[in-house]
């Protein structure tokens, strides 16, 4: 070794000991770790880790899944039926079973005229009658293959589409359907706004009968991941900022109108900062559950609210686990 | 006959004498121990002196043949600068004969402890000393890492000190390394012929998702975000902005974590994925730099309408001209005064 690469091991030596806080990088565990001290939690709440379902109750935790890799939970206002992405080789699939996802069976399609095909995102309609679901079927040879949202009736055993992304934006997400209403829809759409262009997510609201269509946020934000409160009259949902992701909420009006000017969501509150996702509603209205980023790993928490003149949080948020490196990329879902 | 010497004195004596024993092995045993403490680090960090030490000059036997800019002195007072260099087809070609789809200008600023991260596209058209004109990706393939370097310094008048090439495998490998890294995916990636050429068939191709939000994604994933580029209105931009977000996602996690003790297994793992000419001095210096910077010490910086504007060349492809005045103003906001003349 030369003097200069002993001087450069001593240098670096030194900055070992002189570095401040440095731990090692924080890694997946490989099962979910719940926090150190156990919550008990209302209902069963869904999650999904590594691509397998978990099921949250009390102070259990059920993994529900086992050789299939599945994503994308949502459940029935009664909790009896479960919904799901289960993922392919080349594709994925719309998947509804008991809810402990006994007996699956597929209802979308895994493969068209177009080829293998993605399915993601399921979301039952109130009266469980039918869902939605984000798909890219439809796509043109010759086009992008972006998701839309598109709707299964579960009795009928049909399927139509309901929205037509802005192309080559990778399509539309999170589509859910509003309580206590009929035929209204959230989703969130994507598009490029501003010179240069950036990329924009947006809240957009549907009415399904007749079909309209309209915007609640504004064209240079990026608002997503909208979660309707058990009432249908409050809507959570992130808001990125500059190097965060923050949980909002606000009040939705009641009655579907073209007319969204100022933006909703320009008054929202601000209840949870951090880097925030996929937030849910406990049935009874009483906490908001998501994923955030703590130590390196997206955790599950819970954050106590009241509804009493407003949404706003009671407490700090609760960790129900630590260091579980649970998948942020896959929506919740909550049961009573 | 010489009296005998008892108690306190003789004690006082012999602890003296132990007094001076013990300091000379202490003389000894300080620069010994620190021998072994050395000897110990520079084997533990043999791996990162055999990595650092793979300089890769090579020129074209044609063109001129330009030096490298000296690194400014550690003193903490002058930035570096160094060319981000990455290609997207190494698992199909060689290594040393590939475009470099990826050139991003990272600007290490000590004094005011601030980066600079600024993305020049793939097919900008710029004099390439000894070639002509051509797209800028086109540099690291006709002369290596030298010609990328001396292009970017002629035309942006940038001093490039340093230059890291990175293959796929590399990055993939690195983020590994770290965890991975938490990125907010900006808009749903879906792209049914992604390139699946990591896993021995050079030519494989898959389908894609990757949902939109805040997300942790390992190596493999990181590496689909940054490289698709079907789906995307931005293209080549919108790549841009993701290779930027992976970098400011592992700044972010670099600087929570112990990166000095994973140096060598990270250098194990990155043998033939990474050519760099930084020399160990400087990535202890870099390390240490890193490891405090805050998400808004980093400012990202791209070339866009009106800096550029697409056009055709005279043979049929599709360029960005640059608008050098506008770009030269730019550089000037970002880098300030220390620029070549």
């Amino acid at each position: 070794m030369t003097g200069r690469g002993w001087l450069a091991a001593a240098l670096v030596l030194v900055v070992a000991g002189c570095t401040p806080g440095a731990k090692a990088p924080p890694r997946d565990p490989g099962k979910v770790v719940p926090a150190t001290k156990r919550v008990s939690v209302p209902g069963r709440l869904y999650a999904v880790k590594s691509r397998t379902l978990y099921r949250f109750s009390g102070t259990h935790v059920t993994a529900l899944t086992k050789d299939v890799r599945v994503l994308d939970p949502a459940v029935t206002l009664d909790g009896a039926e479960l919904a799901y992405a289960q993922l392919t080789a080349d594709g994925s699939t719309i998947m509804i079973s008991s809810s402990e996802a006994f007996n699956p069976r597929a209802v979308s399609a895994g493969a068209g005229p177009e080829g293998p095909l993605w399915a993601f995102a399921p979301a039952f309609a109130p009266d469980g009658r039918s869902l939605a679901f984000l798909t890219d079927r439809g796509k043109r040879a010759s086009g992008p293959p972006d998701l839309a949202v598109w709707r299964y009736d579960i009795v009928r055993q049909r399927t139509d589409r309901l929205t037509f992304a802005a192309q080559y934006t990778g399509g539309d997400s999170d589509p859910t359907f509003r309580p206590g209403a009929d035929g209204q829809l959230l989703y969130t759409s994507y598009s490029y706004e501003g010179d240069p262009p950036l990329p924009a997510a947006r809240l957009t609201w549907i009415s399904l009968a007749p079909r309209r269509t309209v915007f609640i946020s504004p064209p240079g934000d990026r608002t997503f991941q909208p979660a309707f409160s058990p009432d249908g009259r409050y809507l959570a949902f992130i808001r990125a900022g500059a190097g965060s992701d923050d949980l909002f909420v606000m009040p939705v009006p009641v009655t579907f109108t073209q007319d969204q000017q100022p933006y909703p969501t320009e008054s929202a509150t601000l209840l949870q900062p951090g880097v925030v996702a996929q937030p849910v509603w406990a049935p009874d209205g009483s906490a908001l559950a998501f994923l955030m980023l703590a130590e390196g790993s997206f955790d599950l928490f819970m954050l106590p609210i009241t509804m009493d003149g407003g949404v706003r949080a009671t407490g700090g948020p609760v960790p129900l686990t630590h260091g579980s490196f649970f998948d942020a990329d896959s929506r919740l879902a909550w049961s009573p | 006959m010489r009296g005998r010497r008892h108690g306190p004195e003789r004690r006082r004596r012999a602890g003296g004498r132990q007094g001076r024993l013990s300091a000379r092995w202490l003389l000894l045993a300080v620069p010994g121990l620190l021998l072994v403490l050395l000897a110990g680090a520079a084997l533990y960090f043999a791996p990162v002196f055999s990595l650092i030490g793979q300089r890769e000059n090579t020129l074209p036997s044609t063109g001129p043949s330009p030096a490298a800019t000296p690194p400014p002195p550690l003193d903490a007072s002058h930035r570096i600068n160094i060319l981000l260099l990455g290609s997207d087809n190494d698992q199909k070609f060689s290594p040393d004969a590939v475009l470099s789809q990826t050139m991003i200008v990272a600007s290490l600023d000590p004094a005011h402890h601030q980066v600079v991260l600024l993305s020049l596209p793939r097919d900008l058209w710029v004099d390439i000393p000894g070639h002509g004109t051509a797209k800028i990706d086109a540099a690291y393939a006709l002369g290596g890492p030298a010609l990328a370097r001396r292009t970017v310094e002629m035309r942006f008048k940038i001093p490039i000190h340093y230059y890291a090439w990175v293959g796929l495998n590399g990055l993939v490998r690195v983020i590994d390394r770290l965890g991975g890294v938490d990125v907010d995916v900006l808009h749903p990636v879906i792209d049914d012929a992604y390139p699946d050429d990591l896993g021995g068939d050079p030519y494989g191709v898959k389908r894609l998702h990757v949902a939109a939000g805040p997300q942790h994604l390992d190596g493999a994933r990181a590496l689909e975000y940054v490289r698709s580029r079907h789906g995307d209105l931005l293209s080549d931009f919108g790549r841009s902005l993701r290779q930027q977000q992976i970098l400011v996602a592992l700044q972010q996690r670099t600087a929570t974590t112990n990166l000095l003790t994973d140096l060598p297994n990270m250098a194990k793992d990155l043998n033939g994925h990474v050519k760099t000419d930084l020399d160990v001095v400087r990535v202890a210096q870099l390390v240490y730099f890193f490891h405090d910077l805050r998400r808004e010490d980093v400012r990202q910086a791209y070339l866009f309408s009106p800096l550029v504007h697409d056009a055709r060349s005279s043979d049929g492809q599709e360029i960005l001209l640059p608008n050098w005045p506008a770009i030269s103003k730019r550089v000037h906001e970002l880098f300030g005064d220390e620029l070549l003349p």
